[in-house]
């Protein structure tokens, strides 16, 4: 795939090593405004990783990472505007436990000075509202359960209105019954048109919600398609085989 | 009175005008603490031979004197590093000592004798002591005497620092015979301190005022003038008479009497235990903090500066910082250092250290995970740090926080040793006087241990109340 002006995110000969272990070995992905990207692949492919260096979570050792303009390999480059137009969900939530649910979602507006408290507060009740938990605000994460965490980590997420949200494995922590009200959150977004990167081991939530997928092995790009192309017809042994196993 | 007999008379008799050089300074001496009748407390008072002549001869000499009581051993450290001028500390003249300083004309003599516990029936001589451990003062003639003849006689020699803890060690069969400055003995003997005398005195040396090699020579001979003054006029046999005469006798023997002769010294103790606990925790908790972001840092220099801090504080004992501070530095830089600020650079620096692994431990124990989650949503370093690391951190460090205030807190008892007038040492002036060691040193435990709960109660109310 080419780069084209319309790329919200270019990728491209992305290497990242921990040490002497290389882990990315030259990825070059384009995504486009609007577009849902699943990434699915075997455990230790890199998935996570990669996701991690779209926001410089993680250094970048080589090539370069370009999201909504900015070139993240640019040292210039202010990461902390960056991010805020890029929202990013834990697969441990990571909610704070010392504020109540409320404070989770005000602090950023509040800190980055985006209008007054009262409206920090009014967008906090409004974004809990969409992820069906109104009744929670001032209750302490540690009073809630796995699936109502991370719908406020979504809502934490949002309240600094960003572009691009990065999903990483955002369901994997999860007992079984909780995963379904998490999902409805992320296919809900994907439906007002949120650039999104989803790193899942959900294949039948890739399938249905994914405007494409990439399947991702020993840090590198095997293969990428529409769900139909990829979970339908796979072209490469890889594919099928880590397939087989998970579907 | 048999121990007129030991007094020198002093030859150079002619008595001298005021000298106008030392007239209207004052000059710092140090003593010891314990060392009755030379030097002792009585209701918090300094007093003794030593004392009264010191002090008569600057009123002669036209003079000021500071008495600093620091103990034995300090003291000639502290002259030898200026923190002192001038030392009277019932210091025998040796020829070891005369390298290093300038004594004063002899103005007592005297001589080492052997004691025993009241009880004990079976050594009357050295030949008794075979086998046996006996305890003499650290740096004394006592201790040079003993090491003199312990091979011929087959005993062993253990050092303390001052006469009560040797006077006790016999008592309570550590040590079977102590080795002493015969008026000392004499007079704890007097004051029922359970032991008894059993051999002559040994022919001794005398006893000299000192200044360090070369430092105020006309300190030395306003002395010495002020001496034969004394002597001339009859004072000086008068100041012996008052101690040796007749020994002070203890007030009130009985536990409450102790209780509330003590209580005006101990808690003048306590207020600068709290004193120095309080200006040590506050300047550590910054040091602390300070260290302990280092620690976390990116940059390889401040984690470099913080470790090499953490590991020289950590890695040497307490005591030693405080003799290096105290006497060590000033010999280094040539400036004196005053006793409060010598602890407290002391214990801050030291309880610093631990504070900054407190700090660094904190930091670290806060999930990785909760700095990610304020990172990725834009927040700088600072702002995660301040919001979301710290608060979670400072609730995790606190009672390791609590922890320290209370070590540093019994820390200050180490001060004694460098003559900080804190709890321990007051406890020991008075032990060391009255050689009722046993319930001084309950009383003295039971006011840590009263405002050590006491503290502690009110920390954790505090920790419960802010970090819920």
């Amino acid at each position: 795939m080419s780069a084209s002006a319309s790329s919200k995110i270019s990728v491209r000969g992305l290497r990242k090593s921990f040490g002497s272990n290389e882990v990315l070995k030259g990825l070059d992905v384009e995504i486009a405004e609007g577009e849902v990207v699943c990434v699915i692949g075997p455990s230790g492919s890199g998935k996570s990783t990669f996701l991690r260096c779209l926001n410089k979570l993680d250094d970048i050792t080589a090539g370069t990472v370009v999201v909504d303009g900015f070139d993240l390999t640019d040292k210039t480059v202010n990461l902390n505007e960056v991010r805020q137009h890029i929202g990013m969900v834990f697969q441990h939530f990571n909610l704070f436990p010392h504020m109540s649910v409320l404070q989770n979602i005000m602090l950023a507006p509040v800190e980055l000075k985006r209008g007054s408290k009262a409206d920090a507060r009014a967008t906090a009740l409004t974004l809990l509202d969409r992820v069906g938990l109104s009744d929670k605000a001032d209750a302490r994460p540690a009073q809630l359960s796995g699936g109502q965490k991370q719908r406020v980590a979504i809502a934490r997420s949002l309240a600094v209105n960003p572009d691009i949200m990065l999903f990483d494995e955002a369901t994997s922590a999860l007992d079984p019954e909780m995963v379904g009200e998490v999902l409805q959150v992320i296919r809900d977004l994907a439906a007002e048109g949120m650039t999104m990167v989803v790193v899942t081991h959900e294949m039948g939530f890739a399938r249905e919600v994914a405007d494409r997928v990439i399947f991702m092995a020993d840090g590198l790009v095997v293969e990428e398609g529409t769900p139909a192309e990829l979970f339908g017809n796979p072209q490469h042994q890889r594919t099928q085989d880590f397939l087989s196993k998970v579907l | 009175m048999a121990l007129a007999g030991g007094f020198v008379g002093v030859t150079a008799a002619a008595a001298s005008s005021p000298s106008t050089e030392v007239s209207g300074e004052t000059y710092i001496i140090g003593t010891d603490t314990t060392f009755a009748p030379f030097e002792y407390r009585e209701d918090g008072e300094l007093t003794g031979i030593d004392m009264d002549l010191v002090r008569d001869i600057a009123a002669s000499q036209g003079f000021t004197v500071e008495i600093q009581s620091l103990g034995f051993d300090a003291a000639l450290q502290a002259l030898q590093s200026n923190q002192v001028d001038g030392v009277i500390a019932g210091m025998s003249i040796t020829d070891e000592r005369e390298l290093i300083f300038d004594f004063s004309d002899p103005y007592f003599d005297s001589g080492v004798q052997m004691a025993v516990a009241e009880a004990n029936t079976e050594i009357t001589a050295y030949a008794d002591l075979a086998g046996e451990t006996v305890v003499a003062k650290r740096g004394s003639e006592g201790e040079t005497f003993a090491n003199s003849i312990k091979d011929e006689y087959g005993f062993t020699v253990k050092a303390l620092a001052d006469s009560a803890t040797m006077y006790d060690d016999v008592k309570a069969g550590n040590s079977v015979a102590v080795f002493d400055d015969y008026p000392v003995l004499a007079y704890g003997i007097n004051q029922n301190n359970g032991l008894k005398s059993v051999t002559e005195k040994e022919q001794g040396s005398s006893y000299g005022f000192a200044v360090n090699k070369g430092q105020n020579p006309e300190l030395l001979a306003a002395f010495n003038a002020g001496l034969a003054e004394l002597e001339a006029s009859g004072a000086y046999q008068d100041i012996l008479d008052t101690y040796l005469d007749a020994p002070a006798a203890s007030s009130d023997t009985s536990f409450f009497g102790l209780l509330s002769d003590s209580a005006p010294a101990l808690m003048k103790g306590l207020g600068l235990t709290l004193l120095a606990t309080a200006l040590s925790i506050l300047i550590a908790l910054v040091l602390g903090v300070l260290f302990g972001f280092f620690t976390v840092s990116e940059s390889r220099i401040l984690r470099g500066i913080a470790t090499t801090y953490v590991s020289i504080f950590r890695g040497t004992p307490l005591l030693v910082q405080a003799f290096f501070f105290y006497f060590g530095l000033p010999q280094l830089t040539g400036q004196p250092i005053d006793v409060l600020a010598a602890g407290v650079l002391t214990l801050s620096l030291n309880a610093g250290a631990y504070m900054t692994e407190i700090v660094r431990g904190g930091i670290q124990s806060v999930d990785a995970g909760q700095t990610e989650a304020g990172r990725s949503l834009g927040l700088g370093y600072v702002t995660t740090m301040r919001r979301v690391v710290l608060p979670q951190a400072v609730k995790i460090m606190t009672p390791s926080f609590i922890n320290q205030f209370v070590m540093t807190l019994k820390d200050t008892s180490l001060l004694a040793v460098i003559g900080f007038a804190e709890l321990t040492y007051q406890g020991q002036q008075i032990y060391a006087a009255n050689f009722r060691t046993g319930e001084t040193l309950l009383i003295v435990a039971a006011i840590y241990f009263i405002v050590i709960n006491l503290l502690t109660m009110l920390s954790n109310k505090l920790d419960k109340r802010f970090n819920k």
